[in-house]
């Protein structure tokens, strides 16, 4: 599954398309930062709540090349202006967590 | 003068505190203890602090108003305010933020707001454990923007430091940040630190502190005091 599919396949909204588009390694889901620094994998999809900078520095950190952010969480421009630095494809969704992994796994695994 | 510090201490609106930890006994415990400069910093919530500014200037102890503010990040900042009409401000603006979660004493504990006298005047009803809406860079400007210091707490910990939910302490324009009484000197990175006791109970008041030499305790005198500190606590 490639990141772009995010938008094309399961429909979340595409607020940063500055990214390269390329397959995703997988994907991690957290709300506890730290445990993402620890955890996730390069090249992987980020499902979360934390909307805020500091999400897309340990994406940054950790390689991680999408981010979605879930329940329609209010994303501010100095999210996005940090993501596009970065090349982090950032998207929102009125799915939960819980919902929007469920969505994920499903395609990774066509 | 050489001031005495403990600027991290819950009154009983923290649900999570000892009933006893009213405003004037805290005060007393402090006397006690030989401190001579303290802060009232309760979670999310500014409502003791009008009872705690009373009884510290009854008791001729200088005093910061603060509070222990959840970001949306969910770790917990020590937001510290020398007049109290900016802490009653800020205060304010934080605890609209909360979400609408009321609390449930006999779950969670009591939140009284109380008089200098121990009287209680009422309880605060959202739950004050839940987090603001605001991020971190935000609460720096707003406490800054009202003549604050602002200091991410307890940073050490391995629950709601910053470090604990970020995975790594950010640059921002932080005034210092706090460590437990014991806490690694190392974890503080370029900041200059501060150490408290983060007393929830009368006991442990003073068992953690700072001293600071100031012409005065205020906060422009505390950000001076740090800036030329290093991190020498």
């Amino acid at each position: 599954m490639k990141i772009s599919e995010l938008e094309s396949e399961i429909g979340f909204e595409c607020l940063q398309a500055e990214y390269e588009d390329a397959v995703l390694s997988g994907g991690y889901t957290s709300d506890l930062l730290s445990d993402v620094m620890a955890n996730a994998e390069e090249g992987s999809v980020l499902v979360t709540i934390q909307a805020h900078k500091n999400t897309v520095a340990v994406a940054s950190l950790t390689g991680v090349a999408a981010i979605v952010f879930c329940n329609n969480r209010p994303v501010g421009e100095e999210v996005i202006d940090a993501a596009s630095q970065e090349g982090i494809a950032v998207f929102l969704t009125g799915d939960s967590q819980f919902l929007a992994t469920a969505a994920i796994a499903r395609h990774l695994e066509q | 003068m050489l001031y005495r510090a403990d600027f991290h201490i819950h009154s009983c609106l923290s649900p999570c505190a000892s009933l006893e930890m009213s405003p004037s006994a805290i005060v007393e415990q402090a006397r006690l203890a030989g401190l001579n400069a303290l802060a009232l910093s309760d979670h999310n919530c500014a409502f003791n602090l009008p009872a705690f500014d009373a009884c510290c200037r009854q008791a001729g102890i200088e005093c910061l108003l603060g509070m222990e503010v959840t970001s949306v990040e969910e770790a917990h900042m020590l937001c510290l305010f020398d007049q109290l009409d900016a802490a009653m401000e800020f205060g304010d603006a934080i605890y609209t933020s909360l979400p609408e979660v009321r609390n449930q004493p006999e779950r969670f504990g009591d939140q009284p707001i109380v008089a200098e006298d121990e009287e209680i005047l009422g309880f605060a009803d959202k739950y004050l454990i839940s987090a603001s809406t605001f991020d971190i860079s935000t609460l720096v400007d707003m406490v800054h923007a009202l003549g604050g210091l602002f200091v991410p707490a307890h940073i050490d910990r391995a629950v709601f430091g910053i470090i604990s939910q970020l995975g790594f302490l950010p640059e921002e324009d932080f005034d210092a940040v706090e460590l437990t009484p014991r806490g690694d000197l190392s974890l503080a990175g370029r900041y200059p630190v501060m150490r408290n006791s983060d007393s929830h109970q009368l006991d442990s008041v003073g068992s953690g502190y700072t001293e600071f030499d100031l012409p005065c305790l205020s906060v422009a005198a505390l950000k001076e005091a740090l800036k030329s500190s290093g991190n020498l606590p």
